[in-house]
């Protein structure tokens, strides 16, 4: 029997193999083996997270083993991309989040289990719409971003299948909803570039490999059940005024109060909605001797808030794997389908609700919506009419399928081929209903269709060989591949109205070609040389550029397994350090490169060349040659690394130290060509350069490890910086971009680009305040003091990216029941309150076209009477320290089941000075934002 | 080269030259804009060299708040504003593409591509028009900021730095431009409708010399006669219908045509863009304006005018001069505020609707089909009186015999008749404002009269209520400031 030597359970599905032989088994759920031995042999019996055991059979008739947990778990093996290491011989910064440490609760997005979990790694969702995923940033991400440049996403790796960094299916919220989190084994986050660069031209941003669950050897049947039901609501509104204040502030600006209706709507308070969500899974899995599988079905429905938005997922994963030969060949088939429907709720109607007349009603005595009438076309719809009216459904039918064979060399088995076939493939279609604006005589409604097809194919072959050379008294393990991919997408559209009609065809398509080998060495158990190289070739750059070579090197020493070490108080130290260079080419284009022509995609475009003879016009349609930059080539980031791996205590505290440098070059940016030089006014090239810097810490406790009680905690914080440091051709210091549209008149931005300055700096005029501290109405400080108030005197102040942002987990337990929480804190960022500066003055309040529009309540500290969109006045600190999540739960274990009840609420309560909605914004401006929800999910899990 | 396999793409590709100054993209109202730097609605060709024409001076004001859209009229713009970062990129587009289409249509390319005679003789044609489109931007270039980076077919595309081409030597190269093609072009009024012919480029000929004293210093004014002469002679009329016709949704057919030398077409189902025409029906409705009556769903609460402008007409909003179209209903004269649409009189001239009050064939009333009349004879009247009187020749009472003609249609009589002895400069210049206003002439004709900047005081001007004068750089606009910082060859105008 095999059981936990803390607490003296029973471990199931531990693995006993005789050393130096495949025979082996696992055991079964009562702790339970056995096995055919004979004497001499050793029985080596392995667990993961727990120190494995040797034992020598010498007949004995039982063998009870008492596994200790390996707080530190050195012996893990970690992925790191065409191979896995072990994590005390990683070289590289890469960290791994197992599922015993994901964040709980009804989570529909995978990205959601890793939040706040791991160091350098920011997650930051889009909202609390239903369905909705998450932006990932490592280390803050080495480009410039989608609205002027190439992506910060990072590559996500799904059982080694690159997913298209686009995303992967159309008309998604969120395209990782394809992978069911309860399907989810760990995600292992390559940071550095000496990790990431065997991902070559995709890598700059980091690299996060995610692992499926799968069946294992020799284990009994093994059903499960669980189901999460839970509640969503939102936690906070736009701060605007209500139907009193109005009033009030109105009719003190000369509104005639018959112009006011008589009810007193919230009109926020009346789009949300408790939306209700459940999540079911079952799982069965069985291991024989040489085959194994996992089948999994997965049913997710999740509501709103905002009234009539649902999504809803089916989704069946299934993993075989089969052994021939002695186990010399491993076949590992993975299927996964899914359909996810979106029923897309109007998202315009939040921006409504913020501005309609608070002091109408909702509908009409006759029980038709209230609207504010044709007087006034251009007034938002009455917002609960848009919800109900619009209709916008999307589904996605989605097949990701791997297949993988292993085989090792019969003449030397040191020596293993390996040969990965993937495909991911979805189609969506989809149709969109929006109503004519009731105010407007003229509108027409809408009807779209949208139907597209996302495919994405690849195949790599990869030779490893692993040996042991006693003579240098060395570990070696090289590893040679050849990799290709190819992208398809289509987008068909097919949108009428009124007499407007556009139909059209996209077709998307690119590829990549690669090469990659890697050497690691491992010294005398102690010194660790690691290098790799990869050779990427992408048809997104002509051919003199088409090619990237993308190295990268790292070393570790393993200052632990020095003599001199033997009686330190670590117990465990590790030096590493790496350098490497990766590549960017995810610049949404597919031919840059290259002159085309684009015809004009409706009859709407057409211009009229003269008439029939009846008088008639005749149109012709157009022909647009575009622009191109036939230089285009990848962008390049070359990444420093310095990290210290540190243990006391028998490691029941141990982490890691990483120091990072980043610098990326050619940087691929959106940005304006010298005017006459080019078909466009923008292009992407390679113009610029952007540095980073950041320091990581993580600390993991053991801090109880009784028989009944358990106490560990996590504990990590990123310290961060980035600059933009040249973003012109000719290097002028002074080059600079308006990025962050913000709303409030067209084409404003809040946002700047410039040397010297974060990507994310916010661009805005200093305030005047008077002596009691209010702010003079357009009264700004003259910077450059020639008496006038330009767009001269406006500076760089503040940034939206943070500082600083922290994670911390903690995992108690006691006998059967176990308490989960973790905390997000991000310091050092600045939100814009857009909502505040567009509409918190008298203007948008009672000068709106034919129409009374409700404004923000911050109007009643300002008396503002114009809109002052570029006064720092709006930009506002955002530090804030969140209770992501926090999950009870009990485990019943009866005779043939196991029963865990849970009950998780997330996003219990923000600590924040900021004054809007939400200091959690990802581009830093608030405007219209999908309120985030606080979800309460009960939970029961059954294993059979 | 693959795009030209089918022969039609030759012309596919001039209408886009053409669509260049009317729509914003290839997917009409908006959407694969041909520029990104600004909004696409605004980056629209018509709209913001109207907006540089005619915001910056006494004859509108607008009271949105988009950017630094507000600093034209205040005249207090800086190399950093974006509405004049796009309408310099909007032109060196604009001169780009054409650029463009003489490089694919050259003989040799011809050739290879096995082009037909008939085809080739065709396409001559369209080569001459457009090296006329190109003129044409280059003259606004010219006109605007002077001094523009200067690009032709002979350069390749991608990154280079172009040169800058002083005023001077611009003008004479879209003079010789001009010269050289005018006689491949159609005869005047031969052409297909919407497309340039040879009374465009002896307009824009003339345009040249009336204002060669502003741009090289050396006066043309007897070129103005030989050129505004040619186009009187060809066969255009001063329809006898009135004056607001001209602007209507059928003034392609309601006799208007007769007198417009290039047009810029719209169609309210086919030529779609929130520039242009759309922008200029919507926007200067507001108020208690019934936007039925302009054949549009609604008003944009935009523009209105200055009291300089409604001074223009004697007896102002009441005069007997029928172009005095203005809007008073609940507005106020005077502007105490630029942002409400209430403050100045509302301008009704442009209609989307046709002699019957019929509403044009956008069923939704978002686009218009009034075509923009960029060149017309009565424009090539006055420029003729103002040669005569800057001494360029012709004669005086033809010169007031061409005005009375312009007068009777306005005032439906003769009761408006001017005399010899009225003909001045000062006439010339008001007489400019009332007849062509809001065509986009306003800027240019008032730096050439010296009243733009450092003269004449209008509200708002300068950013202050009253009004007040600003410095004489303003007569340019800057270089806008990115392209300096990209360009090391070009150099900023004076003052800025």
């Amino acid at each position: 029997t095999v059981t936990d030597k803390a607490n003296a359970m029973p471990l199931p599905g531990v693995n006993v193999i005789i050393k130096g032989t495949s025979r082996g088994t696992s055991t079964d759920f009562d702790g339970n083996f056995s096995l055919e031995v004979s004497q001499g042999e050793t029985l080596v019996i392995s667990y993961l997270g727990y120190t494995p055991q040797e034992i020598l059979f010498s007949g004995q008739a039982t063998i009870d083993v008492a596994l200790v947990e390996d707080a530190a778990q050195l012996d893990e093996v970690v992925l790191i991309g065409y191979g896995a290491t072990t994590k005390q011989d990683a070289t590289g910064a890469v960290e791994k989040v197992g599922d015993e440490d994901f964040n709980r609760g009804a989570i529909v997005a995978p990205q959601q289990l890793i939040a706040g979990k791991a160091a350098g790694v920011r997650v930051t969702t889009g909202g609390g719409a239903a369905g909705e995923g998450g932006e990932i940033r490592i280390r803050g991400g080495a480009s410039i971003g989608t609205e002027f440049g190439a992506t910060n996403d990072p590559l996500i790796v799904i059982d080694g299948l690159p997913i298209d960094q686009r995303g992967g299916a159309q008309g998604s919220r969120n395209a990782l909803n394809a992978i069911n989190p309860a399907d989810i084994e760990d995600f292992v986050v390559l940071k550095d570039a000496s990790a990431t660069a065997i991902y070559g031209s995709r890598a700059s941003n980091g690299v996060i490999l995610i692992t499926t669950k799968k069946g294992s050897a020799n284990q009994p049947l093994k059903l499960e059940y669980g189901i999460q039901a839970s509640t969503r609501r939102i936690t906070n509104t736009v701060d605007n005024l209500s139907a009193a204040q109005y009033r009030q502030v109105a009719e003190a600006d000369g509104v005639d109060p018959s112009e006011f209706g008589n009810a007193n709507t919230n009109w926020q308070d009346e789009i949300y909605t408790t939306g209700i969500g459940a999540i079911h899974n079952i799982t069965a899995s069985k291991g024989y001797e040489n085959f194994s599988f996992r089948v999994n079905y997965n049913h997710v429905s999740q509501e709103g808030p905002l009234l009539g938005d649902l999504y809803e997922r089916n989704g069946f994963n299934t993993s075989f794997v089969h052994r021939f030969l002695d186990n010399d060949l491993k076949i590992t088939a993975i299927a996964r389908g899914i359909q996810d429907e979106y029923q897309y709720a109007e998202d315009g109607a939040i921006g409504a609700a913020v501005r309609f007349d608070p002091t109408q009603p909702i509908r009409n005595p006759d029980g038709s919506f209230y609207q504010y009438g044709t007087t006034a076309n251009l007034a938002p719809a009455n917002p609960l009419f848009t919800l109900a009216e619009t209709e916008d459904r999307q589904t996605i039918q989605r097949f990701i399928g791997n297949f993988n064979i292993d085989y090792n060399f019969w003449f030397l088995r040191d020596l293993k081929l390996s040969v990965n076939g993937g495909i991911d493939y979805a189609e969506n279609s989809g149709f969109r209903f929006a109503p004519a604006n009731p105010n407007n005589a003229g509108a027409f409604n809408f009807n779209g269709q949208s139907q597209g097809l996302n495919r994405n194919t690849s195949l790599d072959f990869l030779l490893n060989y692993k040996t042991f050379v006693e003579s240098i008294n060395t570990n070696i393990d090289i590893t040679a591949g050849h990799a290709f991919q190819e992208f398809y997408i289509r987008t068909d559209i097919d949108e009428v109205s009124g007499p407007n009609t556009t139909i059209d065809t996209d077709i998307n398509r690119n590829a990549l070609l690669s090469y990659f080998a890697r050497a690691s060495f491992d010294i005398a158990d102690r010194y660790l040389i690691s290098a790799s190289f990869r050779r990427d070739g992408s048809s997104r750059f002509s051919e003199d550029n088409r090619f990237g070579n993308f190295p990268g090197v790292s070393v570790g020493w393993k200052l632990m397994n020095e003599s001199w070490m033997q009686d330190s108080f670590f117990s465990n130290l590790k030096l590493r350090a790496g350098w490497g260079v990766t590549g960017q080419q995810e610049i949404g284009q597919n031919y840059g490169f290259q002159g085309i022509y684009t015809p004009s995609r409706n009859d709407q475009a057409n211009i009229q060349f003269g008439t029939t003879i009846n008088g008639e016009p005749i149109f012709i349609r157009t022909l647009r040659p575009e622009g191109f930059d036939e230089n285009i080539k990848w962008e390049e980031t070359t990444q420093y690394n310095v990290a210290l791996d540190y243990g006391f205590f028998n490691n029941r505290l141990s982490g890691t130290i990483d120091f990072y440098y980043r610098e990326t070059e050619d940087l691929l940016a959106t940005v304006p060509v010298p005017s006459g030089s080019n078909l466009r006014d923008l292009i992407t090239t390679n113009v610029g350069e952007i540095t980073s810097r950041g320091l990581e810490l993580t600390v993991n406790g053991v801090i109880f490890q009784k028989e009944n009680f358990g106490w560990d905690t996590n504990f990590n914080v990123t310290f961060q910086e980035q600059e933009v440091t040249r973003l012109s051709l000719n290097n002028d210091p002074n080059a600079f971009f308006l990025v962050g549209g913000i709303s409030g008149g067209v084409g404003n931005n809040i946002q700047i680009l410039r040397p010297g300055f974060d990507p994310t700096t916010f661009f805005v005029f200093r305030q005047v305040y008077d002596n009691e501290g209010n702010p003079i109405e357009g009264s700004y400080v003259d910077v450059n003091g020639d008496n006038q108030i330009t767009e001269a005197d406006r500076q760089p102040y503040k940034k939206a990216t943070p500082d600083a942002f922290i994670g911390w987990t903690n995992n108690l337990r006691y006998k059967n029941f176990d308490l989960n929480f973790t905390f997000r804190g991000s310091f050092g960022n600045y939100v814009y309150n857009n909502n505040a500066s567009d509409t918190g003055n008298l203007n948008a309040i009672t000068n709106q076209p034919g129409y009374l529009a409700n404004g923000h309540a911050s109007v009643l500290d300002t008396g503002f009477t114009n809109q002052n969109l570029f006064s720092d006045l709006y930009i506002e600190r955002a530090d804030f320290v969140r209770l992501d999540n926090i999950s009870l739960g009990y485990t019943i274990p009866f005779e043939k089941m196991t029963l865990r009840t849970s009950l998780t609420a997330t996003n219990l309560f923000v600590i924040t000075e900021y004054s809007g909605l939400d200091p959690e914004i990802g581009n830093g401006i608030q405007n219209n934002f999908y309120p985030r929800t606080r979800d309460v999910v009960l939970g029961l899990n059954f294993t059979f | 080269d693959q795009a030209f396999e089918d022969p039609e793409a030759y012309k596919e590709f001039l209408a886009k030259i053409y669509a260049g100054i009317s729509l914003s993209g290839q997917q009409g109202p908006a959407g694969s804009p041909d520029l990104a730097g600004l909004d696409e609605g605004f980056s629209n060709y018509l709209r913001l060299y109207w907006k540089m024409q005619q915001l910056t001076t006494d004859e509108a004001i607008i009271g949105w708040n988009d950017g630094t859209i507000q600093d034209l009229h205040g005249q207090v713009w800086t190399a950093g504003n974006e509405f004049i970062r796009t309408m310099y990129t909007r032109l060196m587009y604009q001169v780009s593409l054409t650029n463009e289409f003489l490089r694919q249509t050259t003989d040799d390319k011809l050739s290879s591509r096995g082009v037909d005679a008939d085809l080739r003789a065709e396409i001559q044609v369209f080569r001459a028009e457009t090296r006329f489109m190109r003129a044409l931007s280059y003259w606004h270039l010219m006109d605007l900021f002077a001094n523009p980076p200067f690009v032709t077919e002979n350069d390749a595309v991608g990154a280079f730095l172009p040169q800058q081409i002083q005023r001077a030597d611009l003008f004479n190269y879209i003079e010789s431009e001009l010269l050289d093609i005018v006689d491949e072009m159609a005869a005047p009024r031969q052409n297909e409708y919407g497309r340039a012919d040879r009374a465009a480029a002896w307009m824009l000929l003339g345009k040249l010399y009336l204002n060669a004293e502003v741009y090289t210093n050396t006066p043309r004014y007897n070129d103005v006669i030989t050129y505004t002469e040619n186009i009187i002679n060809a066969g255009y009329t001063i329809p006898q219908i009135p004056y607001f016709h001209l602007f209507l949704a059928d003034n392609d057919s309601n006799g208007a045509q007769e007198e417009v030398i290039f047009t810029i077409p719209f169609d309210g189902l086919r030529t779609q863009a929130f520039g242009g025409m759309t922008f200029l029906t919507h926007a200067p409705v507001g108020g208690s304006m019934n936007p039925a009556e302009f054949g549009i769903n609604g008003g944009w609460f935009g523009i209105r005018t200055t009291p300089t402008f409604v001074e223009q007409f004697p007896n102002e909003e009441n005069s007997a001069d029928g172009r005095a179209l203005l809007y008073t209903d609940g507005q106020n004269k005077d502007i105490e505020e630029v942002g409400p649409f209430n403050q100045g009189y509302a301008v009704a001239k442009y209609r989307n609707v046709d002699v019957n009050g019929v509403p044009g064939s956008d069923a939704s009333g978002d686009h218009t089909d009034i075509d923009f009349p960029m060149f017309r004879l009565a424009d090539v009247y006055l420029m003729y009186a103002e040669a005569v009187l800057r001494g360029g020749g012709g004669s005086a009472s033809t010169a007031v015999s061409y005005i009375n003609e312009l007068r009777q249609r306005a005032y439906g009589d003769t009761s408006g008749n001017i005399t010899q002895g009225d003909l001045t400069l000062d006439f010339i210049i008001d007489e400019r404002s009332r007849e062509l206003y809001w065509e986009c002439h306003r800027r240019t004709d008032l730096v050439r009269f010296g009243q733009f900047s450092d003269q004449g005081v209008w509200q708002w001007k300068g950013g202050v209520q009253q009004g007040v004068t600003t410095e004489a750089f303003r007569d340019l606009m800057p270089i806008p400031e990115t392209d300096l910082s990209l360009n090391t060859n070009l150099e900023q105008n004076p003052g800025y």
